[in-house]
């Protein structure tokens, strides 16, 4: 319990150095930006300013304080288009849409957008505090974690993956299987064999994390602007005077709370992210009210609790990614690939390894958070300005942006058309329904996937039962069978019961 | 049948990834019980039946768009292609300024509307990262500039 104290307060040290707090403010504030904007979602923005971010040359945590600004901004910021313009950002945003749009629409704008400033402020918030309670406790355990721990881990990881995330659970293992076959690419850092180079030198390191992140997440992402930008225009509803009361906030006190809970919980788990938890905290809340008709239609539960849960779940994604090395969510892989970039490896040393890193960032988000919602009260009218930038210069902007990341990093005008080919590639893994949080999952996980097991099996003397050895990871795949196996089972007892 | 269409290259490729995995990747010297060629392997075995899976039973029929809509998609690649192409050679402003003013009339933006945002976004981008963040960025044929 000390450690959590002292360790918070070294991480306030550095969160609360000027350039930290300012790069916390700049990231809050262009996430938010961000997130506003229409059909662009937390991690469409974090894809396309890492690179920028990474070219700047800061230090690991200022840079890692910067994009989990920005992370956590668009999260809070993604709620503005879906109440005003009934678009979400992203899939996290989805369940934002279903009461607060029509809040909008009865002439409750204003409060619409000031509960769930305060909703996303509580879940944000409670989900920090649980983080520093949480990590570090999971961080001291995971250090016994042997190599076929490991391998456990990411069994489960992939089983949670394919269990909980899109419709089609063979559609999201086989997106998981690209992204560890994209990893596969490169030499071989064991023997020094070349595999699926080609001979083309370009490729010998490995396909670059950076491209591969803006080809899949911003480059897709402009395509299908683009092709959205054809279908017709959009009516962005007015901001009116009305504003959340103490009265209406006592009302959804207890919805809050249950919103934050699930998000964190179901944050940790591998993969998934905001948008399994705002289903869930929304599908709970419809359940548990007495009076569930005004649902849909404008109800304050049907948005506080969603808002809750999506940005507490962005605090639980971190845990798993900073104590064992283990995305919880897509935005949170991206911010793995971001930190081993810095050559920081995140896993469970890095609590007392780096630990300005690890408390550095766990404060930032205290800071964040308040931050949020001080800037998100009053300015809300000018991040709802961002809807009314029009689509034609917006587009061009992000292709820019995407081009400069990459340029600048890189410097090799071959990368400018793997973006491009990765883009189309996205595209059509969107367009059929492919998510691709587990594509970038698959990509960030694969060396470490694959070093664990040949670690193990080298430790083994190529034994394959080293891999069911150990409680922990007998108990981690009995995890993942439950995981697969329990929401078959639950499905198919609802739909007998219907 | 979209689906299918994109599942059946997508088999080819996954196949064509196990095969090499199978035959061409070999270390020189056993290094570690699973070598360099036992990971790809797996993940090939893995991947085709989720392919074959998806082959046998799709759920997109069809994505459902106009010609007209293809034929501006085809024109944003194009126009990708083109600029990642000049990037270099022209140098970021002049190939920003055209790329941007071809983009932005494509999706209906008015002659000089277009033409200030794209100069805008060319020479303000440019020295906004160049000189204020110290961002690599190619001056091409606007040489004095270097």
């Amino acid at each position: 319990m000390d450690a959590v104290f002292s360790g918070l307060a070294s991480g306030f040290a550095v969160a609360l150095d000027p350039f930290n707090l300012f790069l916390v403010l700049a990231g809050c504030f262009a996430g938010t930006l961000i997130g506003a904007l229409p059909g662009i979602g937390p991690i469409n923005g974090v894809a396309i300013l890492l690179p920028i971010a990474y070219g700047l040359g800061f230090k690991p945590e200022s840079a890692i304080i910067l994009l989990a600004g920005i992370y956590y901004g668009a999260e809070y910021g993604g709620r503005i288009s879906s109440i005003l313009l009934n678009v979400p950002g992203d899939a996290g945003a989805v369940m934002t849409t279903l009461d607060g749009n029509p809040m909008a629409k009865n002439g409750e704008a204003g409060k619409a957008l000031s509960l769930s400033a305060v909703a996303s402020f509580i879940g944000g918030t409670f989900s920090v505090i649980l983080m520093s309670f949480f990590g570090p406790a999971l961080a001291s355990y995971a250090i016994s974690f042997s190599p076929s721990d490991y391998v456990a881990l990411m069994v489960f990881a992939f089983a949670s993956l394919a269990s909980l995330v899109g419709a089609n659970p063979v559609k999201t293992l086989l997106g998981a299987v690209i992204g560890l076959m994209l990893a596969s690419v490169g030499i071989d850092a064991n023997t020094g064999v070349a595999r699926f180079t080609f001979g083309i030198p370009d490729i010998l390191a490995g396909i670059d994390f950076l491209v591969v992140v803006i080809g899949l997440f911003g480059m897709a992402e402009l395509i299908h602007l683009v092709e959205q930008q054809a279908a017709g225009t959009l009516k962005t509803l007015k901001i009116d005077k009305t504003f959340v009361t103490w009265k209406d906030l006592a009302f959804v006190k207890w919805t809050i709370l249950r919103g934050s809970i699930i998000g964190f919980f179901i944050g940790i788990l591998p993969g998934t992210g905001a948008s399994v938890a705002s289903a869930v905290a929304y599908g709970t809340e419809k359940r548990a009210a007495r009076d569930s008709s005004k649902f849909g239609h404008g109800d304050m539960r049907g948005l506080a609790a969603p808002e809750a849960a999506n940005n507490a779940s962005a605090g639980g994604a971190m845990v798993p990614m900073l104590t064992l090395g283990i995305p919880g969510s897509g935005t949170t892989a991206i911010l793995l690939g971001a930190l081993l970039l810095f050559n920081v490896t995140p896993g469970p040393l890095m609590f007392s390894q780096r630990p300005e890193i690890a408390w550095g960032l766990i404060a930032s988000m205290y800071i964040g958070n308040v931050a949020l919602l001080v800037i998100n009260l009053p300015l809300v009218g000018l991040f709802a300005r961002m809807l009314t930038i029009p689509q034609q210069f917006l587009t061009p902007l992000i292709a820019v942006l995407a081009f400069i990341g990459v340029y600048s990093v890189v410097s090799n005008p071959h990368d400018l058309y793997m973006i491009t080919a990765l883009g189309v590639f996205g595209w059509f893994l969107r367009k059929l329904q492919f998510s691709l949080a587990p594509v970038i999952l698959g990509f960030v996980l694969g060396g470490l996937f694959e070093d664990n097991l040949r670690r193990a099996l080298s430790i083994s003397a190529g034994d394959w039962t080293i891999l069911v050895n150990s409680t922990n990871s007998i108990a981690l795949y009995i995890l993942a069978l439950l995981v697969v196996v329990v929401p078959i089972i639950v499905g198919r007892r609802r739909r007998r019961q219907a | 049948m979209a689906d299918r269409l994109f599942a059946g290259v997508l088999l080819l490729v996954v196949i064509g990834y196990t095969v090499i995995a199978f035959t061409v990747i070999h270390a020189p010297f056993q290094y570690d019980p699973l070598g360099p060629e036992s990971w790809p392997r797996l993940l090939g075995v893995v991947g085709i039946p989720c392919v074959l899976y998806v082959l046998a039973k799709p759920d997109v029929a069809s994505f459902g768009l106009p010609l007209r809509t293809w034929g501006r998609l085809a024109a944003l690649v194009a126009m990708l292609l083109g600029y990642g192409y000049l990037f270099q050679p022209l140098g970021f402003i002049i190939a920003t300024v055209a790329f941007c003013m071809a983009l932005s009339m494509m999706l209906g933006a008015k002659l000089l509307p277009a033409l200030a945002f794209s100069l805008g976004i060319g020479v303000v981008g440019y020295f906004v990262c160049t000189e204020l963040l110290d961002l690599n960025l190619p001056a091409g044929v606007l040489t004095f500039l270097r």
